[in-house]
């Protein structure tokens, strides 16, 4: 428990860290102030334009003629109930399709904005965890904690716990905050959030905060391994741009399930749609190259890899020579 | 109860690398006897710092054993680490931390409070700039907090590797005194250091180790006192006298007008013999043996004793 309190102790005084924190923390400012804007109410204007675009649409005369013929015979147009009464409505677009943005609903924040912000926060926690690592090596202090504490796993231990804690600690104010900045504006504007979307942000956050656990753990453990941190950084790069190179070329169907970004998106979104271009569908074959990769899925694939590089540093850290 | 406060049985370490291997420990036999300062010498790449690595558990042995109070490490290692303060190369150190900083951290993990950190930095006389980063001290700066750290469990063995590593004349002589004053005061110090003068003035034994072996060991005055004695002599006629000098079975070696005469127990045979064979003495200089020249004459290799000299003074001469 000392090991683990000095640990989290160097890991929030290390600037560098405390300059990513603060990245994620403004990027999540800029994604609540940009999602406000986009969102902002409808100004008298914007309503003027678009119910005079919605009244032209409706003064074309192919619409007219189509009003014309639905008003005939209503049935066949829109069903038993319908009347002629209701064509108008039914053919001729509203005005609120004409409107220049949509109102703030968190559901459709949490597939777009959401899922990003988490994944830009994990990118930077991956920054931090190897950060952490890597300065212990560069500057050598390894070996004077070693001094003090030669247990090796343990003192390996203790770091990790640490990383991993700030790291979950960081995505949960970061992200706690964006969706809360987010209440504050719907509830400034008097718009309900229904409870499912509530239940569902909150899903939404725990994964992200597991996600950005596992990212500075899994950074961490790497840079054990490499000793470096831009070594740490650049291989995650190659394998994250070059992997999906690789799974492309794969020459096997469903090599797509293998992508590190489809498995981030899959874990952050629910239910998450991919392209599998390694799926090649005859005419005569009934399948699609569109994929849904499921949370367990894509938690089950970053779960076994972080498990791996864990294993690795670990052992690796115990046996080698400092 | 076991006074040998380090040892060392056939110690050995193989480096390897995509070059091939290199030997840096070769079986190595060292014993620190406890209380007092033990010298660690040997030329560059002899396996000093390999040999206090291992000690310290940063390097795994390739073969042999090793004990610290009696204790078998690396195995039994976090019984004993507590008592075991070290400097190893070069300070290590997160330059974005003061000083202090970085020594409350390690303090931290084993249960020190802020005040044992205040008076290790006060010890090296560090306390003044204790609050500044890390990054911004001199060489001499950072090797004070590294010993700072190696104060800081109040050890039974402080081990050093060139303690004095960028540190002025000033510093350099705090640094003695601090190390002569634990040795005096029971703690075990091993130092190991390429400033044999320096050595030989703290030191009450020494290792000294060449290859990855054990060369010589012991009291600093024995092995001293087994270094051959040489005599400078000047006379009217040198080559007469180096001829008496070499025809009575003594080794001599002739320097412009002088002679340095080896293999005599006292100076007073040369002056008897001479005399004796009508050549009078004019000037006769006992060269006194040092700890440099004792070194030097174990571990004598062209390349080697350049690097030991570089660092070295002159011979000390008396009348």
């Amino acid at each position: 428990m000392r090991l683990l309190l000095v640990e989290l102790n160097r890991f929030r005084s290390r600037r560098a860290i405390v300059l990513l924190a603060l990245a994620a923390v403004l990027v999540a400012v800029a994604f609540v102030a940009a999602t406000a804007w986009n969102t902002r109410p409808l100004s008298h204007a914007d309503r003027t334009d678009a119910a005079a675009q919605s009244d032209l649409e409706g003064q074309k005369p192919e619409r007219q003629q189509e009003v014309r013929a639905c008003r005939a015979d209503p049935q066949a147009y829109l069903g038993a109930d319908a009347t002629a009464a209701d064509c108008a409505g039914a053919l001729i677009e509203p005005p609120s399709t004409y409107y220049p943005r949509q109102p703030l609903d968190l559901g459709t924040v949490l597939h777009r904005q959401g899922v990003e912000l988490a994944l830009i926060v994990a990118a930077l926690i991956v920054i931090a965890g190897a950060t952490f690592a890597g300065a212990d090596w560069s500057s050598g202090s390894i070996s004077n904690q070693l001094l003090f504490e030669s247990r090796r796993s343990r003192l390996w231990l203790a770091k990790a716990a640490a990383v991993t804690i700030g790291g979950g600690l960081i995505t949960l104010v970061v992200l706690g905050g964006y969706w809360l900045g987010l209440g504050a504006v719907a509830q400034a504007r008097d718009l309900s959030i229904p409870g499912a979307d509530v239940t569902h942000v909150l899903w939404h956050l725990l994964r992200a905060v597991a996600l950005g656990m596992g990212a500075a753990l899994g950074a961490f453990a790497l840079t054990v391994i490499f000793r470096h941190t831009v070594a740490t950084l650049a291989l995650l790069f190659i394998y994250s741009v070059g992997g999906e190179l690789v799974v492309n070329l794969l020459p096997f169907e469903g090599a797509g399930r293998w992508s590190v970004g489809n498995n981030a998106f899959g874990w952050l979104a629910t239910h998450h749609r991919y392209f599998d271009a390694t799926i090649t569908c005859t005419p005569v074959e009934r399948c699609s190259s569109t994929q849904v990769m499921t949370h367990l899925e894509a938690g089950t694939f970053l779960g076994v890899l972080l498990l791996v590089a864990v294993a690795v540093s670990l052992l690796w850290f115990r046996r080698r020579d400092v | 109860m076991n006074d040998l406060v380090i040892e060392t049985s056939g110690l050995r370490k193989v480096y390897r690398s995509r070059g091939g291997r290199t030997v840096a420990v070769d079986g190595l036999d060292l014993s620190v006897p406890r209380g007092g300062v033990h010298g660690f010498l040997g030329p560059n790449g002899s396996g000093k710092t390999s040999t206090i690595k291992m000690l310290l558990g940063l390097v795994r042995p390739t073969k042999g054993e090793m004990r610290l109070f009696g204790e078998p490490v690396p195995a039994r290692l976090p019984h004993v680490i507590n008592r075991v303060g070290a400097v190893v190369e070069e300070p290590g150190f997160v330059p974005a931390f003061s000083g202090r900083k970085n020594l409350i951290l390690l303090a931290r993990s084993v249960g020190l409070s802020r005040a044992t950190v205040d008076d290790a930095l006060q010890q090296v006389g560090l306390a003044d700039r204790a609050r500044d980063d890390y990054r911004g001290y001199s060489l001499g700066m950072r090797q004070r907090l590294a010993i700072a750290a190696a104060l800081l469990k109040s050890p039974d063995l402080l081990i050093l590797d060139e303690p004095t590593n960028g540190l002025d004349p000033a510093g350099i002589q705090a640094i003695r005194e601090l190390i002569r004053n634990l040795g005096d005061t029971g703690v075990t110090v091993l130092l190991s250091s390429h400033i044999l003068a320096e050595v030989q003035q703290v030191c009450h034994s020494v290792s000294i180790v060449g290859e990855g072996r054990l060369l010589a060991s012991g009291n600093v005055g024995d092995l001293l006192g087994e270094s051959v004695s040489r005599t400078r002599v000047l006379v009217a006629d040198p080559q007469g006298a180096k001829h008496f000098l070499e025809s009575a079975g003594y080794a001599v070696a002739r320097s412009g007008e002088e002679l340095v005469v080896e293999g005599h127990e006292h100076p007073e045979q040369i002056t008897r013999l001479l005399a004796d064979k009508g050549v009078y003495v004019q000037e006769l200089t006992a060269i006194r043996p040092t700890l440099e020249s004792f070194f030097l004459e174990l571990t004598r290799r062209p390349e080697r004793t350049t690097a030991a000299a570089a660092d070295a003074p002159t011979e000390g001469e008396a009348s």
